[in-house]
């Protein structure tokens, strides 16, 4: 049983498990993704406590964790994250007065991934998807009908999401990116799924595991493009992706 | 319609409305500040025109005018950056870019000729080489070369050799490669390349400016 304050602050590295997500929306906490930039603090002031060449989004939770006033944090170092996080984990349990709490997200009950397949700008699609890690509520597939794909963005939230708006509003989301909305982000057979019919840039963070499976996956696909990106997306990654597009036919992708 | 590709040392042009016109170059810092142009492509194009077409779809483009193959690689070694599209069974499958740990090879190189006074039709491919990933940092290899009693000229070739063979990694190690791009004209980084090159010189991109001008294809802008 999580006990906490009216009003407590909890922040969230990965996804938590569906309960502990249910019991800090009944305890009305306000949840704080730690994995999102939430802080305009520079990043180098992580640099005292993790590498500078390591995942971003873990250098960006760290930075939130440091910047932001928080009565707990809950963090998944199970399997539908990564080891990288169970450092983090020991370092912020470290340096933080607040208690870090490790989960372990194995949760097996899918919730669906309509807003994966809708029609709708693939930037507002990752705001909701990874505002919906928040809320256990059930979704309603009705508003979000599928639409016929055009391209696809296989990966993970990137840190910056300004590359998703490259992409056209047909663009179908695969990777753990899915899993997040399906709220089974350790379902490896998920994570790996992609569509074969449409072009595909196949995203990881820098430093990541999951370049690994990226990369992996890009070969097996007929027309994928491995993409990886560190804290920003710099000119030459923008223009990776717009010539892969335009190149690959695509005709509605963003400028 | 002026057609321009904006490099970082020069930038290539080609006139469409000249029946007769052939490329041509101009170096960069002698460009008129004031220069318009109807379409262009290079990391400076946004300064000089309206129309803009990205440095990767410019080079796909130009190889799908020059290369009579269906299954090819096409690099592109500029000043300041690298990068390729390959294509299999006339369809792109991969490509990159790299302007940061592959930054400034093609500079560095011209620098080196200038500042050791050599001439790089006449150094021969050395049997060794540098392990090197940067044009900038890499330098240092030849620094610690000389002072350990190794001459300038076979200094400076293992490092163009270095940084032939890590573009050549980055594309992924094809049997055959067709380069673009001013290195074309360096023997010595030719002939380090290990595989069959078909040099097919500086305006691979202007010919993909220019298909993309015929066709009405898609401009980014």
């Amino acid at each position: 049983m999580i006990k906490l304050a009216p009003d407590a602050r909890v922040g969230i590295i990965g996804i938590p498990p569906v309960d502990i997500i249910g019991a800090l929306n009944a305890a009305g906490a306000h949840i704080f993704d730690l994995d999102e930039p939430l802080v305009k603090a520079d990043m180098e002031t992580t640099t005292p406590y993790l590498p500078r060449v390591y995942c971003a989004i873990l250098r960006t939770a760290l930075l939130n964790a440091l910047h932001l006033r928080l009565d707990m944090i809950f963090i998944d170092t199970g399997p539908g994250k990564c080891d990288c996080a169970l450092h983090v984990s020991t370092v912020l349990r470290d340096i933080l007065a607040i208690p870090v709490i490790r989960c372990r997200n194995e949760d097996k009950k899918p919730f669906g991934h309509p807003i994966c397949t809708a029609r709708m700008g693939l930037l507002e699609k990752f705001q909701r998807i990874t505002a919906g890690v928040q809320s256990v509520a059930a979704y309603r597939p009705e508003k979000f009908p599928p639409c016929v794909p055009e391209a696809g963005f296989w990966g993970v939230p990137p840190r910056d999401f300004s590359l998703l708006s490259l992409f056209p509003d047909t663009t179908h989301v695969f990777g753990w990116t899915r899993c997040m909305e399906n709220k089974t982000p350790a379902d490896c057979e998920l994570e790996a799924g992609f569509n074969g019919e449409v072009p595909t840039v196949f995203f990881a963070q820098s430093f990541c595991a999951k370049t690994a499976l990226a990369k992996f996956l890009a070969t097996k696909h007929p027309r994928g493009l491995y993409l990886d990106a560190d804290v920003t997306c710099g000119s030459s990654t923008r223009a990776k992706i717009q010539a892969f597009l335009e190149l690959s036919g695509v005709t509605n992708a963003a400028g | 319609m002026l057609l321009a590709d904006f490099g970082t040392s020069y930038c290539k042009f080609l006139d469409l409305a000249d029946p007769d016109g052939k490329p041509y170059l101009i170096a960069t810092k002698e460009l008129p500040r004031e220069l318009r142009v109807g379409l262009a492509t290079g990391h400076n194009a946004r300064r000089f025109s309206d129309l803009y077409v990205n440095e990767l779809t410019a080079l796909a483009r130009g190889g799908e005018e020059l290369i009579d193959s269906a299954d090819y690689v096409l690099l592109d070694c500029g000043s300041r950056d690298i990068k390729y599209v390959s294509y299999s069974r006339g369809k792109l499958v991969d490509m990159g870019w790299n302007s940061e740990c592959g930054a400034s090879m093609g500079f560095t190189i011209e620098l080196l000729e200038k500042y050791y006074n050599l001439d790089y039709g006449e150094l021969a491919v050395p049997d060794r080489t540098f392990s090197i990933t940067c044009g900038v940092l890499g330098m240092s290899h030849i620094f610690d070369a000389v002072t350990s009693g190794i001459s300038e000229a076979e200094a400076v070739a293992r490092f163009v050799k270095g940084i032939a063979i890590n573009a050549y990694r980055f594309c992924g190690s094809p049997e055959i490669l067709y380069l673009s791009g001013g290195l074309c004209a360096n023997p010595l980084f030719v002939g380090s390349l290990p595989c069959t090159v078909i040099p097919l010189g500086r305006f691979v991109l202007i010919k993909g400016l220019e298909k993309t001008a015929g066709q009405g294809l898609r401009i980014a802008l």
